[in-house]
């Protein structure tokens, strides 16, 4: 009971970000019936994707400190979770979404106790070469398709589809990531206030004080990382059903293991709002500069080099982020 | 009773014993000082006691219960808590929420953690600045948050890692108020680590004294004080003569430089 009234209390934050907040959701909720490009849609959708995937990365990463750039993985793993179990035995998407959460959650208790036995940087990079080793095995499995993926024919089916989730119209696509993005935030609000929230908060303080204070630090952090998987297998399994074509190379690379780090670090790791600042500013900006500098100018990869500049600005000038900035306007201003 | 006892503690890193067969007991409801020269051994002592990390050989016994090999966590469960010396905050928390992460160990319930750090911030005395960050605190506050924090856990033995250091005088009364307050009004049997002699001498009952990581007297407070050996290792082997010489003569004591 007091979870829910947890999930559902804002009142911690200051009334002009709840303003904010709900003229957002407003808008979200009502963008469909404005006229718009089925480009604006196809990025709306990805936005709300990203966000997603930047409300998972940062329990471990932004509460926890722990810098996790492996997360592609668990796309994978939901993904292809969801497109075998749907190609193969027929099993709908809200059977195979949990069904692939539950393997990226066992997959990452399997790598995440020796992982989270290294620290800092070490962890940083023992994430990626994890990611890049399921990689490399998903692109020699011929069960799942080795290199060239899997792809689901959408007109196999009667749409709308509501159990296998395989709409026509992207609009139904962008309700249901809508839906998963609001009970994505409720959690995230519950999670920041909980007991483990606290404990990775002061773990990332410090960890030696976090152990005196009786936090099993190892158990807490192996804990969140599960939490982070789920998170982005789900989206991962929902991509499944949107893109309807899934390899190795587009689900599990590094760049997007590195993109879904940057929409937390961008917006402001370890605070509640980060992430969606992050995806806010970061999608529409890709989008945009793929199809115009990329394929019209032949640019290709200038994405890429935005997110080097990016990762390097944040660490140098503030590590808190977009929401970082606007922290400390507002420290200054009360004191 | 006792509720610590230390049986022939030995830690070394590599060659160098940072404690050599240390044996000493704290009985319930004591208030003990740690005393001795810089490098003498006396965090490590804590760090051994309370889990960090395992010692090299010997015993410790807590509340009847062998906890050698047990690690941090798990001591602060059965009830040893402690303040660290250089008490390094990033900023994240606030006082309150970092209080608060030590009353989660009670409770997986949000506002009933919250009720329990209030209330500590309360007797504390540090009410009015818990929505602030440690960060932005003044060091006498600061060390207070930490004592706020280990008490959130409810210990039944507290260890203070030299929460004196660094505060000019009047700060130090208070704290040793707080420290008072602490043993005697809320029962908490309290060891702390010391430089400043006013306040080890002023609220110890007794006092222990490492040099070399060997101990090397215990005692009452002004029995230790008049100890030759303990004089020794805190100014060298001159000051024992000289204030031999003075006492048998004049009555006069000589402030002697190190350098002359």
């Amino acid at each position: 009971m007091e979870a829910i009234r947890n999930a559902l209390d804002f009142s911690d934050f200051p009334r002009i970000d709840r303003m904010v907040a709900l003229a957002v959701v407003l808008l979200l909720v009502t963008f469909p019936l404005f006229p718009h490009s089925a480009f604006a849609m196809a990025t709306m959708i990805q936005f709300l994707m990203f966000s997603l995937y930047g409300m998972g990365w940062n329990t471990i990463g932004g509460y926890g400190g722990q810098v996790d750039l492996g997360k592609a993985q668990y796309v994978g793993i939901g993904a292809y979770t969801t497109t075998v179990c749907l190609l193969r035995w027929d099993i709908p998407f809200w059977v195979s979404m949990p069904l692939g959460a539950c393997l990226s959650i066992g997959w990452s208790f399997i790598i995440g106790y020796p992982l989270f036995q290294l620290k800092g940087h070490y962890f940083a990079i023992a994430t990626i070469a994890t990611s890049l080793v399921l990689k490399d095995i998903f692109e020699v499995w011929k069960f799942v398709g080795a290199a060239r993926g899997l792809g689901i024919l959408p007109f196999k089916y009667q749409t709308p589809d509501f159990l296998r989730l395989i709409f026509k119209e992207d609009v139904y696509y962008y309700y249901t990531i809508f839906g998963l993005f609001i009970i994505g935030l409720l959690y995230m609000n519950w999670f920041r206030k909980s007991r483990l929230g606290f404990q990775l908060r002061s773990i990332k303080d410090n960890e030696e004080v976090a152990r005196s204070l009786g936090i099993n630090v190892h158990w807490a952090k192996i804990k969140t990382y599960a939490i982070a998987t789920a998170f982005v297998s789900v989206v991962g399994s929902f991509h499944a059903v949107y893109v309807k074509n899934i390899e190795p190379e587009d689900t599990m690379s590094l760049d997007i293991s590195i993109l879904i780090a940057l929409m937390a670090m961008l917006g402001g790791a370890g605070s509640l709002w980060g992430p969606i600042i992050g995806a806010g500013v970061l999608i529409p900006l890709k989008s945009y500069l793929k199809e115009w500098l990329g394929a019209a100018a032949g640019l290709v990869g200038i994405d890429l080099i935005l997110y080097g500049l990016i990762i390097m600005i944040i660490s140098a000038f503030e590590p808190r982020g977009l929401w970082g900035i606007v922290e400390k306007i507002r420290r200054r201003k009360r004191i | 009773m006792a509720l610590l006892e230390v049986h022939n503690l030995v830690k070394a890193f590599g060659g160098l014993k940072a404690n050599d067969d240390v044996s000493f007991t704290v009985d319930q409801g004591e208030l003990l000082g740690l005393i001795g020269p810089n490098g003498a051994g006396k965090t490590t002592l804590f760090n051994c006691i309370a889990g960090m990390f395992p010692p090299t050989s010997g015993r410790i016994v807590f509340a009847g219960e062998d906890v050698t090999a047990l690690g941090a966590p798990e001591m602060a469960r059965r009830g040893l808590a402690r303040t660290f010396q250089v008490y390094v905050a990033a900023g994240d928390l606030n006082v309150l929420e970092n209080v608060m992460v030590g009353c989660f160990m009670h409770t997986r319930s949000q506002s009933k953690a919250r009720a329990l750090a209030e209330g500590i911030l309360d007797d504390i005395g540090l009410r009015d600045l818990k929505l602030n960050l440690v960060s932005e605190l003044p060091v006498a506050a600061q060390k207070r948050v930490t004592m706020a924090t280990a008490l959130a856990t409810s210990p039944r033995l507290l260890l203070l890692d030299e929460v004196a250091a660094g505060l000019n005088p009047s700060e130090i009364e208070d704290i040793m108020a707080g420290i008072r307050h602490i043993h005697a009004d809320l029962g908490i049997t309290v060891m702390l680590i010391e430089h400043v002699m006013e306040l080890v001498m002023n609220v110890s009952q007794r006092v222990i004294v490492l040099d070399y990581g060997k101990k090397i007297a215990e005692g009452p407070p002004r029995d230790v004080a008049r100890n030759p050996v303990v004089i020794k290792a805190y100014l060298g082997e001159r000051y024992v003569r000289e204030r031999k010489v003075s006492s048998d003569g004049d009555r006069h004591e000589h402030h002697g430089r190190a350098d002359s």
